[in-house]
């Protein structure tokens, strides 16, 4: 009869605290990391690319994600759970542009994922999401680079890490990280940041980098003017770096 | 005519089919005539249309009569034609009758007689007539179909008329304006090419030449410019 | 009706309120402050011009509340073009005309048909009852890059010259012209009947 009444799963304990936002935290705890670093001109984004064995084809793997043209996310925790994220964060960014005919600011669409957060912490019949994200984005503000964790909260960061190496990856940061630093010099650090506690060989097929920065396009009409984008690294491309560092 | 006629159909049905003609199309083009103190200037596109399609790029629909004066027709191109004819062998008529030329102001009354006449199968045009008076002094009738008219400073009607006449009163009649220009020969042409080169930007049923007469006491000088022809 | 001007743009209509040759109200406002920088015109019918614009009033709130910033008049006139849209089927009977400044400087005008289909033009865009009057008067009279005062002088001459020829339009004219130092804003009296 008494759990009868028990609708959410997210209850307050005596302390005050919402235990299973803590458990969801511990979630995102024991998942891979991931690193975020704001440069001067753009935010790359990275992260591990862990493979329960070497015969799962790492290729059909991808954890640095495009929402929108000028905004991708990394997440740590559960694969699954970020999918349905991902999903929503596109759906909703696809939303904004059917009103605005424009891109969502980056400010935006983080408010609207970590609104989405937030109702699973609260709803009847769900739970937290297991995963925190790093969102980088680049609009008219400029570039920006947002943490969002399972209770919904957000912040916008310098540098920030999530997962299990978090701890030591965020004391890295602070030693390395610089305003003037960027975007080449943020892509080498963020590398180093992950090898910090990187478990096995770091090669361009275990780690997943992604950077949003200003590039110019030209419209339709061969007008040509400079946008914010995101775009994922290819693996050529990683390797190169990673032959530059060691 | 046939009334009815027999559909071909496998279904032992007969169905009606309803057969109409109708008398009137409406040939499009824009018309316009400014009056100044001693001279008249009228002109006309030369385009002439029926809905989508363009009959033919050069149709004049402003006529030189034989007492000097000029008309305009607009609206359907075989009545202008038609009602051309008729003025022109009634003009004959009273230089028969009377042994001189009729003036305008007499023309003017003339065509609104004629164009009365017909008040129950009337001619589907909007005339405009210009000339000059008996002192000399440029004058404007327009007229409606049924042959109510007025005389004018300036007017402009048709397809594009609704887009110039405020146009006209604005650059001709100076509405709202404090200071008045003299208007001359020169500003009227001027002010007509405007016209209808903006009217061709705007409305499909005007553009291809536009044709000028510039009636002064030396007499008739007509001129042609080219407008757009999409 | 609105007009481009260099780094300046214009929009004005007329101040009749009436159905058909009924005259009701001779102060009726058609145009709307959406921001500073932005206008909005909304001719039609009266009911769904004070709907629209107290529903444009709510949304650009929100959306400044929102994303801490005033609406650029492009992206306000694909709010007002989606607005309208939604109601696909049970339209509004009204036809917009935007005119604002946007961030970097440049002017910008557009004008929708009742649907929400957006028509952008580098000169002028015209609404409403006098439409093909104005058609007329503001293609003989505008001309590319004018200064505020004659951008001013020129929509007012081709409005009032239109409005005259129209028996649903009149009773005097707003103009509001938009540069990035302000708005200035001049009610003109034309003939009154």
């Amino acid at each position: 009869m008494a759990d009868r009444y028990s609708f959410s799963l997210t209850t307050f304990s005596p302390s005050g605290k919402l235990v299973q936002i803590e458990h969801a935290l511990n979630a995102v705890a024991q998942g891979v990391t991931s690193v975020g670093i704001k440069a001067t001109n753009g935010i790359v984004i990275a992260t591990e690319k862990k493979t329960p064995s070497f015969l799962v084809d790492d290729e059909t793997q991808e954890k640095v994600t495009l929402i929108s043209p000028n905004i991708g996310m990394v997440y740590s925790g559960m694969g699954p759970d970020a999918r349905v994220l991902v999903d929503k964060a596109r759906k909703s960014a696809q939303e904004y542009k059917q009103v605005y005919h424009e891109e969502p600011p980056t400010a935006i669409l983080v408010k609207e994922i970590a609104s989405v957060m937030q109702e699973f912490t609260q709803s009847g019949g769900v739970r937290p999401f297991g995963v925190s994200l790093l969102i980088a984005g680049f609009d008219e503000t400029g570039p920006t680079l947002y943490q969002v964790d399972p209770s919904g909260a957000f912040w916008a960061w310098k540098a920030s890490a999530i997962g299990k190496n978090m701890v030591n990856a965020k004391t890295f940061l602070e030693k390395r990280y610089n305003e003037t630093m960027e975007i080449e010099d943020a892509v080498h650090t963020a590398i180093l940041t992950l090898k910090e506690g990187f478990e096995g060989q770091m090669t361009e097929s275990t780690i997943e980098i992604g950077v949003a920065q200003i590039v110019e396009v030209t419209s339709q009409e061969g007008v040509k003017s400079k946008v914010g984008r995101f775009k994922k690294l290819n693996a050529p491309e990683i390797k190169d770096y990673l032959a530059n560092i060691a | 005519m046939q009334m009815y006629e027999e559909q071909k159909s496998s279904c032992p049905v007969k169905v009606p089919v309803e057969c109409r003609f109708s008398p009137y199309t409406d040939n499009g083009g824009t018309t316009l005539a400014i009056a100044g103190d001693d001279f008249c200037v009228i002109a006309g596109d030369t385009r002439q249309s029926e809905g989508y399609s363009i009959n033919s790029r050069y149709a004049p629909k402003v006529y030189q009569l034989s007492n000097g004066s000029v008309l305009a027709t607009g609206g359907m191109y075989a009545d202008g034609v038609t009602l051309v004819k008729m003025i022109e062998q009634r003009l004959e008529w009273y230089r028969h009758a009377h042994d001189k030329q009729m003036s305008s102001g007499a023309l003017a009354q003339m065509l609104s007689t004629i164009l009365y006449h017909k008040r129950m199968f009337p001619y589907y045009v909007w005339n405009t007539l210009g000339g000059l008076d008996e002192d000399g002094k440029g004058a404007v009738y327009s007229y409606d179909p049924v042959g109510s008219y007025e005389k004018q400073k300036w007017n402009c009607s048709g397809s594009a008329g609704h887009l110039i006449q405020p146009f006209l009163d604005n650059q001709i009649g100076f509405t709202h304006q404090k200071e008045k220009a003299p208007l001359t020969l020169e500003r009227v042409v001027q002010v007509t090419k405007d016209a209808f080169t903006s009217a061709t930007e705007r409305d499909i049923y005007t553009g291809d030449n536009l044709e000028m007469f510039l009636v002064t006491q030396n007499g008739i000088e007509k001129t042609r410019v080219e407008l757009k022809k999409d | 009706m609105a007009m481009k001007g260099k780094n300046c743009v214009a929009i004005a209509a007329d101040r009749r309120f009436g159905v058909q040759l009924m005259t009701l109200s001779t102060d009726f406002q058609k145009i709307f402050e959406i921001n500073p920088r932005t206008y909005i015109g909304l001719p039609g019918l009266a009911t769904d011009v004070q709907t629209l614009s107290e529903l444009f009033r709510f949304k650009t709130n929100l959306y400044k509340l929102r994303e801490e910033r005033d609406i650029s008049p492009k992206t306000f006139s694909h709010m007002v073009s989606s607005t309208l849209y939604e109601k696909r089927f049970g339209n509004y009977f009204c036809e917009p005309v935007i005119a604002g400044i946007e961030k970097d400087g440049s002017p910008y005008i557009c004008s929708m048909d009742l649907l929400g289909c957006i028509n952008h033009a580098k000169d002028f865009v015209v609404s409403g009852t006098a439409s093909s009057q104005m058609y007329g008067t503001a293609e003989g009279l505008w001309e590319p890059e004018l200064e505020p005062e004659e951008l001013f002088e020129t929509i007012a001459q081709a409005m009032m010259s239109a409005v005259d020829r129209d028996a649903s339009s009149g009773w005097g004219v707003i103009v509001h012209v938009i540069t990035q130092d302000g708005v200035m804003t001049k009610t003109l009296k034309a003939r009154m009947d």
